[in-house]
């Protein structure tokens, strides 16, 4: 387990690198696709209000990924690597942040958001005391903004499963989304992910992220009156994310559903149209 | 009050909902207002699909967030406009939908490539902040107090703008001839953005009599012409030959105007042109595919304070 | 009952807060405000509104305007060093003045 130790960024060994790489990877990739998807909803939310509210959430969460990617640059990388020349096939991010929206399912949105951010939420908190410094200097910053986030998705989810017609829509939504979000505690590649927990760059590991995540979100959305889907959920030990229900692809290692390939597409179009080797900064600090 | 006492009022910020005006001058800045902030969410829609396809995390960002300023300014505009009593905002944003809404000519157009996003971001946008500064000063007070916040943010669009294209003329030449090509399709279309000369239009007078309005079409082109030439210039694009455009003795600018296509102009007028119509039919399928969630909103809609407000009374 | 008052001191300017009163309804809010807070500062216009009905979200439950670099959304991010348009430089200067006032806040 972890030594309490710091690392030193000026002195990495191989396997502190690639524990760094993937961790920063995961948390940055996470950032930037759900991010990429929440900006779907400019000009397309319900309201004037809730789409300035919900804009304000994708640029956080951007400005997150940019926080996360810029740890990474410790290990040489820079944007056009983690972006915009990287194969789609090395994306680490999880597979519920990559599904496009059916159209005007604002249900998909707010449970997407609410699934992610409590998710969010606890691994912040085992980052808190990461041995990487620039990890555990930023966490404070991120969960700055994060607040916001869960408490947006709550309230809107009590709004939606009060009527008929919502309720239906946030079912058919958990049923669709809920076995992507449990990969979100899926690891990139297993001894990696034992390297991450032992040197101390996250203080939790999955299935303990796992299982606090689901013993706050099943009761949350009963509460709801919504149909959890079981499958050996929650057992007599209490939570815990089973395979059985996890999604044939996972994203944690680099597989994803085919709307990845797509949207990287699209959102490298310019990039490539336009020969760029180098995509511009506005902002010099990170 | 009567009209001819709106007339001898009319003054910066002079009029307020507490005033009782005559429905000319409601329905009046009504239509303006209104054709203002219908003309903040096409814009906004036009520029959507560039937060997606901007070509790296920071410019995404600032996209995202002009495109989020935009749909603040329609928020704050409907607003101003709702307070003359004549349309609710529900009743404007269908009438967008349905196409009976009036917005700027520009963005009728359809934009597709990157190298286009810093005619509208830039030239567009300048033309329009240049307009807005001076409705700070519009009769309508309401009006004026949205042009306030609206003119603190625009600052930003417009410089995110000039930095695109500085960024683009500063590329390979193949970006600087593609930003060219651009800029010679949008050209005669932001020229345009003032609408006819003054002697053509047909609601200044009324407009600028009661001080919704602050200064001419031509006056504004004029200013327009006088800053943004010159930049564009500077950044290395070259001005079309047509619409001819020069400088006469007196430092003026002319404007050949039967060199612009006005029966576009005028079917985009009136929202015939087809690339319009599909951007319209486009934010109108977005606002239907979300209608239940207002209805789901609205059917419990009750002050915070669990009481309707007439309690207070 | 408690009603919030909001004074504008000239026809345009905006209705700031200025205050409260105690009152049983609508119309006596209106003119004891019309005294309490309208008898000697310059007053055009007042508004009361019942205080129950005032919401309240400070900076305790939300860090207004996020605690992440969001330097792409202010003008001075932009450093062009061109003349820019008169009302350009206004905008410029008036996002200074509420960032110098953020920091200090």
């Amino acid at each position: 387990m972890s030594t309490g130790e710091m690392l030193d960024p000026e002195d990495l060994d191989e396997r502190e690198r690639t524990a760094l790489e993937h961790l920063g990877k995961r948390l940055g990739d996470d950032e930037f696709v759900l991010a990429e998807r929440y900006t779907e909803w400019q000009v397309r939310s319900p309201s004037l209000e809730s789409d300035l509210a919900l804009s304000n959430i994708a640029q956080d969460e951007l400005g997150h990924a940019r926080l996360w990617y810029d740890v990474l640059d410790d290990v040489g990388l820079d944007e056009e690597e983690l972006v915009y020349e990287r194969d789609p096939d090395t994306f680490r991010h999880s597979t519920l942040v990559e599904q496009p929206f059916p159209e005007g399912d604002w249900a998909d949105a707010i449970l997407r958001s609410y699934l992610y951010d409590i998710a969010e939420k606890l691994r912040l908190e085992a980052l808190e005391q990461s041995s990487y410094p620039k990890i555990a200097d930023r966490v404070g910053k991120i969960q700055g903004e994060e607040e916001y986030h869960l408490e947006h998705a709550q309230n809107w989810l009590e709004r939606l499963a009060d009527g008929e017609d919502g309720t239906g829509r946030l079912q058919e939504a958990l049923d669709r989304l809920f076995p992507h979000a449990l990969t979100l505690f899926e690891p990139t590649d297993p001894d990696v992910e034992e390297d991450i927990v032992e040197l101390g760059l996250r203080t939790a590991t999955l299935p303990e992220l796992g299982e606090e995540w689901l013993s706050i979100v099943l009761p949350f959305l009963e509460s709801l009156d919504l149909d959890v889907p079981e499958s050996g959920l929650a057992d007599a030990d209490g939570y815990a994310v089973t395979g059985e229900m996890l999604p044939a692809v996972r994203g944690r290692d680099g597989s994803h559903t085919e709307s990845w390939d797509d949207l990287f597409a699209d959102l490298t179009h310019t990039y490539r149209e336009l020969e760029r080797d180098r995509p511009t900064k506005i902002m010099e600090q990170p | 009050m009567d009209i001819e006492e709106v007339k001898e009022r009319a003054g910066p910020r002079e009029f307020s909902p507490a005033d009782d005006l005559p429905e000319e001058y409601r329905k009046a800045a009504t239509r303006m207002i209104e054709f203002h902030a219908n003309s903040e969410i096409m814009g906004a829609y036009l520029e959507r699909p560039f937060i997606r396809q901007a070509p790296s995390i920071d410019r995404k960002l600032a996209f995202s967030a002009k495109v989020q300023d935009e749909i603040g300014h329609g928020q704050l505009l409907y607003r101003a406009a709702e307070t003359l009593g004549v349309k609710t905002r529900e009743e404007m944003l269908d009438d967008l939908a349905n196409g009976k809404g009036k917005f700027l000519n520009c963005f009728h157009y359809p934009m597709t490539e990157y190298v286009e996003t810093p005619m509208v971001a830039f030239f567009v946008d300048g033309a329009a902040m240049r307009r807005q500064a001076t409705l700070r000063r519009t009769s309508w007070e309401p009006y004026a107090h949205a042009m306030d916040k609206v003119c603190f943010e625009e600052g930003f669009h417009v410089k995110h703008g000039e930095d695109i294209l500085r960024t683009l003329m500063n590329g390979s030449r193949k970006e600087q001839q593609l930003t060219q090509e651009a800029f010679e399709e949008w050209w005669p279309r932001i020229i345009q953005f003032f609408g006819p000369t003054d002697d053509k239009s047909t609601h200044h007078d009324f407009a600028a009599s009661v001080g919704l309005k602050q200064k001419s079409n031509d006056e504004l082109r004029q200013a327009f012409l006088d800053q943004y030439v010159p930049k564009a210039r500077k950044y290395g694009l070259e001005i079309p030959d047509y619409p001819r455009i020069h400088k006469n003795d007196e430092g003026r600018w002319v404007v050949e105007e039967d060199d612009l296509d006005w029966d576009e102009f005028f079917t985009i007028a009136k929202n015939e042109y087809e690339p319009g119509v599909g951007q319209i039919d486009g934010r109108k399928h977005a606002q239907e595919a979300v209608q239940w969630v207002r209805d789901t909103i609205e059917a419990d809609n009750v002050p915070a304070g669990g009481q309707p407000p007439q309690a207070a009374d | 009952m408690i009603w919030e008052v909001f004074r504008q001191e000239e026809n345009g300017e905006y209705h700031t807060h200025c205050g409260n009163v105690h009152a049983p309804d609508r119309e006596m809010a209106k003119q004891f405000a019309a005294i309490q807070h309208g008898r000697r500062k310059p007053t055009n216009s007042l508004w009361v509104v019942p205080k129950e009905e005032v919401g309240e979200i400070d900076s305790d439950d939300v860090t207004f305007g996020g605690t992440t670099d969001k330097g792409y959304r202010w003008t001075m991010t932009y450093n062009l060093q061109t003349d820019q348009a008169e009302e350009v430089v206004e905008s410029e200067s008036e996002q200074e003045q509420a960032d110098k006032q953020r920091g200090e806040a």
